[in-house]
């Protein structure tokens, strides 16, 4: 364990000095990803503009749940993204070996060799959203920041799980770069509020696919909106997990196996 | 005519090289065939929700001037038009550029820009095979959203003149190459900002007034906007609503404007690139 | 054959960049003031090649070979000097002009990667504009004279460097240039493809085409070219035959030498003999000026002094000569 806090610590300095050798680069990656990221809170705010809501939300709480849901990616890409991309390349080229020779685990060892800067864009934009939003809407108590703390730890499970399996698909889909875009349009069911969904989407992603965990319930705590379903979401949260995990080790060990 | 000929054999020939170079990935376009139903699934919610939620309410409200229907139509024909339409020559154009393989046309007696054609040409025509059929059908038959273009020879026009449009905007994106080492920084800036202003994340007619005239002094609404109003039949921005015909004609200005903003610019970066040497 | 394919006068290449700081202050301020620096990549070369010839134009890394190769392709204007291909102003006319000449950069592949050799042939095949008929003929001969056989229906991904190579020629062939320019054609191959790709340009000259190399591997040269052109520093420094070019350091030969014992091993003694390598007390490597003491006269001289159990005469390796011209233009 310690090992990989070794690594990562190295991964983070040889990224951030290498940002900081080339800064205007760095700036402009960085203002291009937060960018990209605002956009569906920029449709929230231009549909609340004409007067609408998304049933009956105010826009600030949908505002709320979409900056949880900005933060949980960007940090998850920051400490995570890195396995997918690496993967893809290793798999393609046919490099994979250089790692699977390390004295390491394969799979954390590419989580945390790498460190996606321009990320910290999204959290910065992520906590801005996320600040005016809390100030427009009040304060919550503490027990509910905690229960939102607890959901929002879950939700960042998720994303890696997300990763995880990002990551295994690019074993059997070489070189597709789409895959990703395909992650991302399920987890796109966590920017909204459940209650605009029917019954079969709420338990969809509430139970099987958890992304609910990644924006909505930890936002919906922050507003006091929890309801007990919401608590039972933790277990599935940890299998989605415990699946990420299994599927990418069982691609490796097939990778082994066919060594390429 | 033996000139033209000659331009539809390149063409052909390049089309179809290039549908066969793409063929082997053919199952990447398909990441289509799932991603384009689920977003259209999330918009069928959100809008439901905007709408009022219940079916009564629903039939009886209009926002920005467009019925849930309509609405639903929009997305639907959003998804559609885009897998008609995309390209990337930008990317194709900057790496040919920095890995100093564009010189492999420089000695071959063929315009860059129209062999960059011909080959989106081949690659669109599997982007219609395996992402605009399958996502047509999902859409219309299995969703029941009505995905038949209102006034189909004007939707085919004003398709072919986005395909255009996207083509020579990218293109000229791609051509920054030429002048700047990291030209990424401009494409991916571009891109970030179409994808708020093109229209495909919600309708134009959402934004503010003086960004909507704005707008119109803009390439991304000829790309993405106008084909999406006409597909539907009907097209307003910045408060100005227009006869299909009309707008039709405003489109073909524009694609006129940028092809010889490009032809200028290529022009200049050949003249650049053949003075200085790559 | 005696006609006249290229005329080149007095072409020269001019850059300009602009010196740039290191550090934060220096780019801002280069930014926006910046020192203009003028290099000559290429300074009043005159050249003529025939028809039918094989000219290879050699110099060290930087000294303008391709900025050369780029002006007579027409893919770069000369600042300076006139340029006539086959009665073309290549920059001017270039499209006219490219219909009727072939290009092979080793590095910058027109192959497409993922589909067969042959589908790229079909597309160079439109933008040539080449008739079904004559295109057929063409394949074939080439395919024949390569020896490619089946090996250009498969993707190109999984084709050897050395097949590649041979299909690049195909795409540059296909449509019976008079002139081929090829830019480091054998880089990276191994001994058979090179080879191969030597035999190819060889009999492809023989039907009366004519090629102009640039390359660092000496063996292209010696096997293949007619004429040689050095260029170095942007200048023309030599321009003639291969055998000319031999003898431009002098008639000198390498003389290996094995003694039967080591009584009598000084040379320095005889004018003209210089030792170059003592490779122990018996054997000797020794270069003959033979301008100054013939060969005969030297062996005879030799046999006087020593008894040796072998011996042999080769001609001044090519490296060396090379070498000398290069080196010799960086000292002056």
């Amino acid at each position: 364990m310690k090992k990989y806090l070794k690594i990562n610590k190295e991964a983070i300095r040889v990224a951030i000095s290498s940002a900081a050798a080339y800064r205007a680069d760095f700036l402009l990656s960085m203002i291009i990803t937060l960018l990209s990221n605002v956009l569906y809170p920029l449709v929230t705010i231009l549909v609340y503009r004409t007067g609408a809501s998304y049933d009956g939300w105010n826009m600030y709480e949908v505002l709320l749940i979409q900056a949880v849901f900005t933060m949980s990616s960007g940090i998850s890409s920051m400490f995570f993204e890195s396995i997918v991309w690496s993967t893809m390349r290793d798999v393609q080229n046919g490099t994979l070996e250089i790692i699977l020779i390390k004295p390491v685990n394969c799979m954390v060892y590419l989580i945390v060799s790498g460190f996606n800067v321009y990320s910290i864009g999204v959290v910065i934009g992520g906590i801005i959203m996320f600040a005016i939003s809390i100030i427009k809407l009040g304060f919550p108590s503490p027990d509910m920041w905690i229960v939102s703390l607890i959901f929002f730890a879950m939700g960042i499970l998720v994303m890696l799980a997300m990763q995880l399996l990002m990551a295994a698909t690019s074993f059997k889909w070489v070189a597709n770069s789409r895959i990703p875009e395909m992650y991302e349009s399920v987890m796109s069911f966590g920017k909204y509020p459940q209650s605009i969904f029917n019954k079969v989407v709420v338990g969809l992603t509430t139970f099987i696919i958890p992304v609910a965990m990644i924006g909505f319930f930890p936002a919906a705590a922050l507003l006091g909106k929890v309801q007990w379903y919401m608590y039972l979401a933790i277990i599935p949260c940890i299998l989605f997990l415990c699946l990420g995990v299994a599927v990418y080790h069982y691609n490796v060990r097939l990778y082994e196996g066919v060594g390429g | 005519m033996n000139w033209l000929k000659h331009k539809y054999k390149v063409a052909k020939a390049v089309a179809i090289v290039t549908y066969k170079e793409w063929s082997a990935y053919r199952t990447h376009s398909m990441v289509s065939i799932l991603v384009g139903p689920v977003y259209f699934v999330i918009q069928y919610f959100i809008w439901k929700a905007v709408f009022g939620g219940n079916d009564e309410v629903i039939s009886e409200t209009v926002i920005n001037g467009m019925t849930f229907e309509q609405m639903l139509r929009y997305y639907g024909a959003a998804t559609l038009i885009n897998y008609l339409i995309m390209d990337f020559a930008d990317w194709n154009l900057q790496m040919l550029i920095r890995t100093g393989k564009f010189l492999t046309f420089s000695l071959r007696p063929i315009h860059h820009r129209f062999f960059a054609f011909s080959q989106k040409l081949g690659h669109r025509v599997l982007g219609f095979l395996f992402e605009f059929v399958p996502c047509f059908i999902i859409l219309h038959f299995i969703f029941g959203v009505n995905m038949v273009p209102e006034r189909i020879g004007y939707t085919i026009i004003s398709v072919a003149l986005a395909f255009l449009m996207n083509f020579y905007v990218n293109y000229c994106l791609g051509m920054t190459a030429f002048y700047f080492v990291q030209s990424s920084g401009i494409r991916q800036v571009y891109q970030a900002i179409a994808g708020i202003c093109s229209g495909t994340l919600i309708p134009l007619v959402f934004f503010p007034d003086i960004v909507q005239k704005l707008l119109f002094f803009m390439p991304f609404q000829y790309v993405t906007y106008i084909p999406i109003c006409v597909y539907s039949g009907e097209y307003s921005l910045g408060g100005i609503s227009m006869e299909i015909p009309q707008i039709i004609g405003i489109q073909a200005i524009a694609v006129v404007i940028i092809f010889i903003f490009s032809e200028i610019l290529y022009r200049n970066a050949i003249k650049k690139y053949i003075s200085v040497g790559g | 054959m005696e006609d006249i394919l290229i005329k080149v006068d007095g072409l020269g290449r001019r850059y300009v960049t602009y010196k740039r700081g290191s550090g934060f202050k220096e780019s801002i301020k280069s930014f926006f003031k910046r020192k203009k620096v003028y290099v000559d990549a290429v300074k009043n070369v005159s050249f003529t090649v025939k028809e039918g010839d094989i000219v290879g134009i050699l110099g060290p890394n930087g000294a303008g070979k391709s900025t050369t190769i780029k002006m007579l392709t027409g893919t770069l204007y000369p600042s300076e000097g006139t340029i006539d291909v086959m009665g073309y102003n290549p920059c001017k006319d270039r499209v006219k002009y490219v219909k009727n000449m072939g290009a092979v950069f080793g590095q910058k592949s027109q192959l497409i990667f993922d589909i067969p050799p042959v589908d790229s042939f079909v597309m160079n095949k439109a933008i040539y504009d080449i008739d079904d008929r004559e295109y057929e003929e063409r394949l074939k001969l080439l395919t024949e004279l390569l020896e490619l056989g089946d090996i250009i229906y498969r993707p190109t991904r999984v084709l050897s460097l050395g097949e590649r190579m041979k299909c690049e020629f195909i795409m540059a062939m296909l449509h019976n240039p008079k002139i081929v320019f090829l830019d480091e054609p054998t880089i990276g191959l191994d001994v058979i493809a090179k080879q191969n790709v030597r035999k190819f340009i060889k009999e492809m000259n023989e039907r009366g085409v004519t090629f102009i190399l640039t390359t660092h591997d000496l063996q292209d040269v010696e096997q293949l070219a007619k004429n040689v052109i050095i260029i170095n520093s942007g200048e023309k420094v030599f321009d003639g035959t291969i055998t000319e070019l031999k003898n431009t350091l002098g008639a000198k030969k390498i003389v290996e030498i094995t003694l039967a014992d080591d009584t009598e091993s000084d040379v320095s003694d005889i004018e003209g003999v210089k030792l170059i390598e003592k490779n122990n007390n018996l054997q000797f490597t020794l270069e003959v000026d033979t301008e100054i003491i013939p060969i005969n006269k030297f062996i005879g001289l030799m046999s006087q002094k020593s008894v040796f159990t072998d011996i042999s005469i080769k001609e001044l390796p090519m490296e060396d000569v090379i070498a000398k011209i290069y080196t010799e233009k960086v000292g002056k």
